[in-house]
C-alpha cells in the first residue's frame, strides 16, 4: 500500500510539474510571439498616415487647370511619343474623384509645386504603368486583388499592355460603377463591362456579343446576364485555362442557373446542376473538384457542350445541342467513334419520367421494389430461421428437431434402413458411441489416433458427448 | 462406389470410426467458386467506391484522376476473367447438355416451391419438420438461380457501359444511362444477398465448407440431402460425373 501511495505522489508531482513548465513555456512564447506583432501593426499605421498625409502643399483644381485645361498642353518623352497633358475639367467634374471634390495633387502627389519635378518615362505605356500606382493610395484592397490577378502575372513576365486599373477604369473620368450604399454593381455599369474588356480582348468580345447572353446584354439591355466579370472575377482575375478553373466551372454557371429567382422568369430548368453531377460526367468533375482540385480531367464541363463565350440557345437549329446533330458534334470531340444515337445516351438534363428517358425511369422503379422485396423476403427468412434455432436449441433440448444421423457401420452399409431411423434407436446408438469415446479416451491412446475427425463431424460428436456427460 | 471409405490400419483395441464422404462438388465446381468468389470481392471493391463517390470512405480510395483510372482498369480487368468464366459455365452446360449428360440437379422444380412452403410452415412453427431435400435444397437453388440472373445483367449493363460508341450503333441512346441505372443497383442487390443469404447459410447456419473440400460428410448429407443421400446409398448409378475423389 505504501508502495503505491509514493508512486502516485511521485506521478503527482511530475504532472503538476510538468503542467506548470508547459503553461509558462506558452506564457513565454505567446509574449515574444506577441511583442513585434504589435510594434509592426504601429509602425505600418504611422507609415500609412504619413504617406497619406504627405501630399505636399494642397494646391486647388483651379491652380492645376489653370494650365491643364488648357487643350495643346503636351510633353515630349524619351521615345519622343508625345504625352497629352490635358485635362477637360468638364470630363473631371463629372467623375466620381470630381464629385466627390478630390484634389488633383491627391493623386498626382508630386505636383503640388511649380515648376515640377522632371519627370521621366520611357514612352506612353510606362506614364501609365508608373502613374497608376497611386490608386493603392486609396484603394488598396482592390489593388492588392489585382496582384493576384493573370494580368500582374502578365505585367510581372514583361507583358506591358496587361490591364492595369486606369485601363479599366479610366483615369480623370472614372465612373462610379457600384451601388453607394449595397456595393452592387450598377446596371449601367454591367452594360459597359463587356465593352470595356473589348479593348483588349476583342475577338473575345466578338463571340459573346453573338452568345445568348451577349445578345440579350446589348440588345435588350438585360442586366441578368452574365458579363465578363461575373465568371472570371472582377479584380482577381484569373487565368481561365487552369484545371482548377475547369473543375470549378459547373459551379459558376450553377450560381445562375439554380437560382429560380433568375430562372424562372425563362422558364429555364433549375435542375441543371442536380442532373448534370448525377451523371456519371458530372460526377467525376465534382469528385475531383473536391478532392483534388488541380488535376486535369477529360470529363466535360458545361462549357464543353455549350460553349465558352458562344454560347447559343438550345434550340437554336443552327448551333443549338437540343439538336441531337449539334451536340453529336460536340460528343465526337471525345468520342471519335460516336453515332447519331450517341447523345441520346446524355440525359439531356431531363430527370428520367414516364415521358423522357422512360427506360431508365422504368428500370429505377423496378429496383424501387425490387430492393425492399428482396431484402425483406431474406432478412424475413432469415431471422425466422435463427429465430426457430433458438428456439429449437431453449424448448426442444436437442439442437436440431431433426433426425439424427447413423453412424453407420461398414457392415451395415447394404442394409440400412429406408425410413428415418426411431428416435430412441438414435439415442440409444447415441450413448453407445459417446460410451465408447470416454473409453477411448480414458485409454489415453487417443492422442496418437488420428482419426477422422473432421468439421461438422467432430463438433458434432464432441457435443454429444457433452451433452451425455451432464446428464 | 459414389462414397469414400476412409479407414485407419486398425488394431484390435482401438476404436475406429469409419466415415464417410460422398463427392458433392467435382475440381472444375471448386475452381469456378473460387475463381467466382475472387471476381466478385474484386469487383465490389473497386465498384463500390465508384457508386458511393460521395463518402469519405470511397474519396480516400478515389482521391485523384489517377486512382480512379487504376481501380476501373482493375475492375474492368476482373470483368473479363468474370466474363470468361460465366463462358465456360455456360459451354460446360451446354456441352453436357449435348451429351445428354447434365445432372439437372439445379434446375427449379415445382417441388422447390412445395419445399419452399413447407420450410416456411416449419420456420413458423406450423410443421414439426423441415422437408427432405435433394442434392440442391431450394435455398441453394435460389442462391444459384438468383446469382446467374443477377451476374447476367451486371455482365451486359457492364459491356453496354464500357462501350456506348458500339452499342448506340445498334440501340437507342436510352439504353446507356438504363444499363449505369441498373449496373449501379443491381450490384447493392446481389452483394446484399450475398452478404445476408448466402453468408447466413454457409457460415451461420451451419459452417459448409464443401465447396472448397468437394465432399460433405455422411451426417450432413443425411441431415440435410436426405433423398439424395438415400439415392445414393440404396441405388448408386454410375451416369452422374464421378466428380474428384479426393479429400
Amino acid at each position: 500500500m505504501r508502495l503505491v501511495s509514493k508512486c502516485n505522489f511521485f506521478y503527482l508531482i511530475t504532472a503538476i510539474f510538468i503542467c506548470s513548465l508547459s503553461v509558462f513555456f506558452i506564457i513565454v512564447t505567446n509574449v515574444i510571439a506577441s511583442t513585434p506583432k504589435k510594434e509592426l501593426q504601429s509602425s505600418l499605421q504611422s507609415q500609412e498616415l504619413l504617406d497619406l498625409k504627405d501630399t505636399g502643399p494642397i494646391v486647388g483644381n483651379n491652380v492645376c487647370l489653370g494650365c491643364h485645361g488648357q487643350p495643346g498642353l503636351t510633353m515630349t518623352i524619351q521615345n519622343g511619343d508625345v504625352l497629352d497633358l490635358y485635362v477637360s475639367p468638364d470630363t473631371y467634374a463629372t467623375s466620381i474623384h470630381g464629385q466627390d471634390g478630390y484634389a488633383c495633387v491627391q493623386c498626382h502627389t508630386n505636383l503640388g509645386n511649380y515648376p515640377h519635378p522632371t519627370f521621366t518615362a520611357t514612352d506612353l505605356r510606362n506614364v501609365t504603368l508608373q502613374l497608376t500606382n497611386v490608386c493603392i493610395r486609396c484603394h488598396s484592397g482592390e489593388y492588392n486583388l489585382t496582384m493576384d490577378s493573370a494580368h500582374a502575372a502578365a505585367q510581372a513576365s514583361g507583358i506591358r499592355e496587361a490591364a492595369v486599373c486606369t485601363d479599366c477604369h479610366g483615369s480623370h473620368d472614372v465612373h462610379q460603377w457600384t451601388d453607394a450604399v449595397t456595393h452592387k454593381l450598377l446596371p449601367a455599369a454591367r452594360l459597359s463591362i463587356p465593352t470595356t474588356c473589348s479593348k483588349c480582348h476583342n475577338a473575345i468580345y466578338q463571340k459573346y456579343a453573338t452568345s445568348v447572353h451577349g445578345a440579350a446584354l446589348s440588345e435588350e439591355s438585360n442586366t441578368d446576364v452574365p458579363t465578363c466579370i461575373d465568371c472570371h472575377g472582377v479584380h482577381n482575375i484569373g487565368n481561365p485555362t487552369t484545371a482548377a478553373f475547369r473543375l470549378k466551372s459547373p459551379e459558376l454557371c450553377a450560381s445562375c442557373h439554380t437560382n429560380p429567382a433568375i430562372m424562372d422568369k425563362y422558364g429555364i430548368s433549375t435542375d441543371v446542376l442536380n442532373t448534370y453531377v448525377s451523371d456519371f460526367h458530372g460526377t467525376t468533375v465534382t469528385l475531383f473538384e473536391k478532392q483534388s482540385p488541380d488535376a486535369p480531367t477529360n470529363k466535360p464541363v458545361c462549357y464543353d457542350c455549350h460553349g465558352i463565350h458562344d454560347i447559343s440557345r438550345v434550340d437554336n437549329p443552327q448551333t443549338g445541342i437540343e439538336m441531337q446533330k449539334n451536340l453529336l458534334v460536340r460528343c465526337q470531340v471525345c468520342h471519335p467513334d460516336a453515332t447519331s444515337n450517341f447523345p441520346s445516351a446524355w440525359m439531356s438534363h431531363y430527370i428520367p419520367s414516364p415521358e423522357h428517358y422512360s427506360l431508365v425511369y422504368y428500370v429505377n422503379l423496378f429496383y424501387k421494389f425490387f430492393i425492399p422485396l428482396v431484402l425483406g423476403a431474406m432478412v424475413a427468412l432469415v431471422g425466422l430461421d435463427v429465430g426457430h434455432s433458438i428456439y429449437a436449441r431453449t424448448h426442444g433440448g436437442k439442437p436440431r428437431p431433426k433426425p439424427k444421423p447413423v453412424e453407420v457401420q461398414p457392415s451395415e452399409l447394404t442394409e440400412t434402413p429406408t425410413k428415418p431411423p426411431q428416435i430412441e434407436h438414435n439415442d440409444e446408438i447415441k450413448n453407445d458411441q459417446s460410451e465408447q469415446r470416454e473409453q477411448s479416451e480414458r485409454s489415453e491412446q487417443s492422442d496418437q489416433l488420428k482419426l477422422n475427425n473432421q468439421g461438422d463431424q467432430t463438433e458434432q460428436s464432441e457435443h454429444d458427448s457433452e451433452e451425455v456427460n451432464h446428464e | 462406389m459414389t462414397s469414400q471409405q476412409k479407414s485407419i490400419p486398425s488394431s484390435p483395441n482401438i476404436h475406429v470410426k469409419l466415415v464417410r464422404t460422398f463427392p458433392r462438388f467435382n475440381v472444375s465446381q471448386r475452381w469456378e467458386h473460387a475463381v467466382f468468389l475472387l471476381c466478385i470481392a474484386i469487383l465490389l471493391i473497386t465498384g463500390l467506391p465508384q457508386k458511393y463517390n460521395t463518402t469519405v470512405w470511397s474519396q480516400a480510395i478515389i482521391s485523384s484522376p489517377d486512382r480512379l483510372n487504376t481501380i476501373q482498369q482493375i475492375h474492368h480487368i476482373t470483368a473479363l476473367v468474370l466474363s470468361a468464366l460465366v463462358l465456360y459455365h455456360l459451354g460446360k452446360a451446354i456441352y453436357l447438355i449435348s451429351r445428354r449428360k447434365l445432372p439437372g440437379d439445379m434446375l427449379p422444380t415445382f417441388r422447390d416451391i412445395r419445399d419452399a412452403l413447407n420450410t416456411l410452415l416449419y420456420l413458423i412453427y406450423i410443421k414439426k419438420q423441415k422437408p427432405a431435400f435433394g442434392k440442391y435444397n431450394f435455398e441453394q437453388k435460389v442462391t444459384y438461380w438468383f446469382l446467374f440472373f443477377s451476374i447476367s445483367i451486371m455482365i451486359i449493363s457492364g459491356y453496354v457501359m464500357w462501350f456506348p460508341e458500339t452499342i448506340t450503333r445498334v440501340l437507342p441512346g436510352g439504353v446507356i444511362p438504363a444499363a449505369i441505372m441498373a449496373h449501379s443497383t443491381e450490384a447493392i442487390v446481389t452483394a446484399i444477398f450475398i452478404v445476408l443469404w448466402h453468408f447466413y447459410h454457409v457460415h451461420f447456419e451451419r459452417l459448409n465448407l464443401s465447396i472448397f473440400s468437394g465432399w460433405l460428410n455422411e451426417e450432413d448429407m443425411h441431415t440435410y440431402h436426405s433423398l439424395e443421400y438415400n439415392q445414393l446409398v440404396h441405388e448408386p448409378h454410375s451416369d452422374q460425373d464421378p466428380g474428384d475423389m479426393k479429400s
